[in-house]
């Protein structure tokens, strides 16, 4: 008993000794993953009224961490034979209507609750908030048992004039209705 | 701009192989490789979290080397992880361990399906043939060799096997499998899932099998056809992202035939039985994992397991309840898992002519709790992992097993792991209270009177549990090496662990009645001599006086030069040594030597079709069989994109071989393994 004592104490204080920064590796991880499932959203759906068209395709995030792991992760691919491009934008600007794709990761929630949703009419929205499908978004990425899942408004999308893939529809959780 | 640690994490990508892709971060881009990854690889020390770091011998198998194996049972997909001993006692039993000797009713190993223990505590083992567990449903299987299990609970000294299965959000559709061969005559499994409502699902199944007799036993005419029916099913919810509930059920009917050596009460002599045993296994859980802040996850769980069985002499009735808490925490670095636990099992003793019971006990209850914290030294670079669990059981009150590890990662792909721990393996009720009879001994092997009726005299023998008994205590040292290379990998582990009060067994006749009996002999009084030895009993005492020293080591080099081929070359070694005191016989296994050669491989020779290999040499002294090389072949025929057909030869190489022969361990009298063919289709829509 005293040996479980001693070791119970020493355990404590190594507890309060390293309390330091959050481990970043895992976050590494699963946006890497969400980079990649973004590209496969991408190239198995077809935008038939294109964002406003620049010569590349257009993947933008306001999260600067997210587009670092990203822009690695996409190095070199390209979507309908265009050349991705990883743009960090800001919520409230006018450019956003640029894009074809936008992940709007946790951290942002509140400026996409103020986003002019009028400026993304046939760019692609995904999120990862429990409330984002509700709040103007097409896509929404949850973790199930230690894996990315997803979940799709269909008609959503088909509001934006993009049609997705039932390869990808099949993966996904289907939600109806969408925006409220 | 990338960010330093961004490569670190990638590595870790690895699932089975450990092999990671230095320049390409993500192994594919494909949807179905993303949807098969895991944001965290691993649950072996009771938190999520990468094989590569992790400080154990830890090796994952995956769905996909499981499918292309075309193995048709979980025990047998356990051939095709190196190092573990998975020795096949007829068509349907089979004797597995990690780092010991595999024995079928003795074993030191951990089984778990999603977390649930499936052991039984009345002989400290798993029904491996019960065990049915759709393989297209099973995720992927972690194997920890050695005491890195030890939180899991007591009895994990040799290692723990967790079976994790799909979760139903990827089953939401209809599979039918339909596997036939030279001894397997139907094996048709179906399953469907689907959406409940938005924020669940689904999925059900069922399967029936059935299977031949193996064509030539050791002792006996084969007598081990099977017939298996499962069904279950599993059901996911998750009400918000914070909160997943699991439900499951499976039950599983089982009819096989056994040949046994088994005590005759009329002679006291083992005498052939051609049997049958009928096993009735049902299995229900439920899970809630609550995510409560970026910081912290708890997680309850709740099972019941039920097994009957029935085959000669002895009928079983097992019933336990299971209750899990436990809750993982991030304080800045330092991550600091706890948990409790409840265990109550009931197993009413049912008297026959060949087992008693001192105590009666029915009712078996385990509690305990554990805790690990897992110290950043220098941060990425040096972790200390210190934990204990401590339960309390019925036999022998509280036991403790502390573990200390140290985990050293001095670059990307460099890891050197090292372990000291403390396991304890609690006595089996059979070990602790039952008194069994055994093949009797023979008069004329202590005294010839030249009467044939008192030499050839066999007295009845009983092996006695014992109350008294310790708990079987081991210190185990363990040190790996792991390495990461863009397309290999190098995974290596040496260990070497020193039991102290094992069990053995020791012989307890009382001198008087055998005095008595040649008293009689010397005054001519044979009747009266032979009345007597009908009520003399030979008696044994399960006793913890020995002590085990086991060492050795695995050694694992994984190749992927393309994605379209993956290589496995593995070696393991073992010594296994016991200190006996004199006039003691050990009680599972023997001092023996064990090697295992091991190489697997999968190649995807075109679009359509796969080549799968498993070749293993397997050399020890430890089941009195001859060694053996064993290769098994598959072939997969992606013929459309929903439909496969696959060729499965097994047990090539090695012809009619017998894997297990220790049948004082064993009542089950073995049979030969023969080569066979499994041809199977496979359809998803």
């Amino acid at each position: 008993m005293r040996l479980i004592k001693r070791f119970c104490k020493s355990m404590g204080v190594l507890l309060l000794l390293h309390v330091a920064a959050v481990n970043a590796e895992l976050n590494d991880k699963e946006a890497a993953l969400k980079a990649g499932f973004l590209f496969n959203f991408a190239r198995y759906s077809e935008w038939q009224v294109p964002a406003t068209p620049v010569g590349y395709f257009k993947l933008c995030s306001p999260d600067s961490d997210f587009l670092d792991t990203a822009s690695w992760v996409l190095h070199q691919q390209t979507i309908h034979g265009l050349d991705i491009k990883v743009a960090l934008v800001e919520l409230d600007s006018l450019s956003i209507n640029q894009c074809n794709l936008l992940f709007v990761t946790h951290r942002y929630r509140e400026q996409w609750f103020n986003t002019d949703k009028s400026l993304l009419l046939h760019t692609m929205l995904v999120g990862e908030t429990p409330d984002f499908i509700k709040l103007g978004g097409h896509i929404r990425f949850f973790l199930a048992s230690g894996k990315i899942r997803f979940e799709v408004a269909p008609e959503s999308l088909k509001k934006a004039d993009i049609v997705m893939s039932s390869k990808v529809l099949r993966l996904s959780r289907i939600v109806k209705g969408g925006e409220q | 701009m990338l960010k330093p640690s961004t490569s670190a994490c990638f590595l870790l990508f690895c699932a089975s192989s450990l092999v990671a892709e230095e320049n390409n971060p993500l192994s594919s881009l494909e949807l179905e490789s993303l949807m098969a990854t895991d944001v965290q690889a691993t649950s072996a020390m009771k938190r999520a979290q990468s094989a590569f770091t992790t400080a154990a011998s830890l090796y994952v198998l995956s769905k996909e080397d499981i499918k292309a194996s075309g193995a048709v049972t979980v025990a047998e997909s356990l051939k095709l992880v190196p190092g573990l001993e998975v020795r096949q006692l007829d068509n349907n039993q089979w004797a597995i361990t990690a780092r010991s000797v595999a024995g079928r009713y003795t074993s030191k190993l951990l089984v778990m399906v999603d977390g649930q223990s499936v052991y039984n505590p009345a002989f400290a083992g798993v029904y491996w043939e019960t065990l049915d567990v759709p393989l297209y449903d099973i995720e992927r299987i972690e194997v920890i060799r050695g005491q890195g299990g030890l939180l899991w609970g007591s009895n994990a000294t040799n290692g723990v096997i967790n079976i994790i299965t799909k979760s139903s959000l990827d089953t939401r559709d209809t599979l039918v499998q339909v596997s036939s061969g030279d001894q397997l005559n139907y094996d048709v499994g179906l399953r469907h899932g689907g959406d409940l409502g938005n924020n669940g699902s689904y999925r059900v199944y069922g399967s029936v099998r059935d299977s031949d007799a193996s064509k030539h036993g050791t002792k006996a005419e084969p007598n081990d056809d099977a017939k298996q029916k499962s069904i279950g099913f599993r059901l996911d919810f998750a009400p918000n992202d914070d909160l997943s509930i699991l439900t499951q059920l499976n039950y599983t009917h089982t009819d096989m035939g056994q040949n046994l050596k088994a005590l005759s009460v009329e002679t006291n002599q083992n005498t052939l039985h051609q049997d049958r045993f009928q096993r009735q296994d049902g299995r229900v859980m439920a899970r809630a994992e609550h995510r409560m802040s970026n910081s912290s996850n708890q997680m309850l769980q709740a099972s019941w397991a039920i097994q009957d069985g029935e085959q000669l002499y002895l009928d079983e009735r097992f019933q336990s309840l299971d209750i899990d808490y436990q809750m993982n925490t991030l304080f800045g670095r330092t991550q600091f898992d706890w948990g409790l636990n409840y265990r109550n099992s009931d197993l009413p003793f049912e008297e026959n002519a060949l087992i008693s019971s001192d105590a009666d006990l029915s009712r078996l209850q385990h509690y305990g709790a554990f805790v690990q914290a897992q110290f950043p030294l220098v941060p990425e670079t040096l972790n200390l992992i210190v934990g204990n669990k401590s339960e309390h059981n019925s036999f022998t009150g509280w036991e403790h097993q502390p573990v200390a590890r140290l985990l050293w990662q001095p670059s990307n792909n460099h890891v050197v792991w090292g372990a000291v721990s403390q396991g304890v393996r609690i006595p089996s009720l059979a070990e602790y209270d039952y008194d069994s009879a055994l093949n009797g001994t023979r008069v004329g092997e202590f005294i010839q009177t030249g009467i044939d009726a008192i030499d050839q005299y066999h007295l009845r023998t009983v092996l006695n549990g014992n109350q008294q008994v310790e708990p079987e205590k081991s210190l185990s040292y363990e040190l790996g090496y792991r390495f990461s290379q863009s397309n290999w990998s190098l995974d290596v582990a040496l260990f070497h662990t020193q039991s102290k009060d094992v069990f053995a067994v020791q012989p307890n006749t009382s001198p008087e009645g055998v005095d008595e009996i040649f008293a009689l002999l010397a005054a001519g009084k044979y009747q009266e001599a032979q009345q007597a030895l009908t009520e003399t009993v030979v008696e044994f005492d399960v006793v913890s006086n020995a002590e085990l020293n086991v060492k050795g080591g695995e050694a694992l080099i994984a190749w992927q030069p393309n994605p379209r081929f993956t290589s496995e070359l593995g070696y393991s070694q073992m010594s296994y040594r016991y200190n006996l005191q004199p006039d003691t016989q050990p009680a599972i296994g023997y001092d023996s030597d064990s090697k295992q050669l091991f190489a697997k491989a999968g190649w995807q020779v075109f679009k359509q079709h796969s080549l799968f290999a498993l070749f293993r040499s397997i050399n020890s002294d430890a089941y009195r069989v001859d060694d053996y090389d064993v290769l098994d072949l598959s072939w997969n025929w992606q013929f459309k994109p929903s439909t496969q057909l696959s060729l499965s030869g097994k047990n090539l190489l090695a012809g009619s071989h017998v894997e297990y022969n220790n049948t004082s361990e064993t009542f089950t009298v073995p049979n030969y393994i023969e080569p066979s063919v499994v041809i199977r289709l496979m359809a998803e829509f």
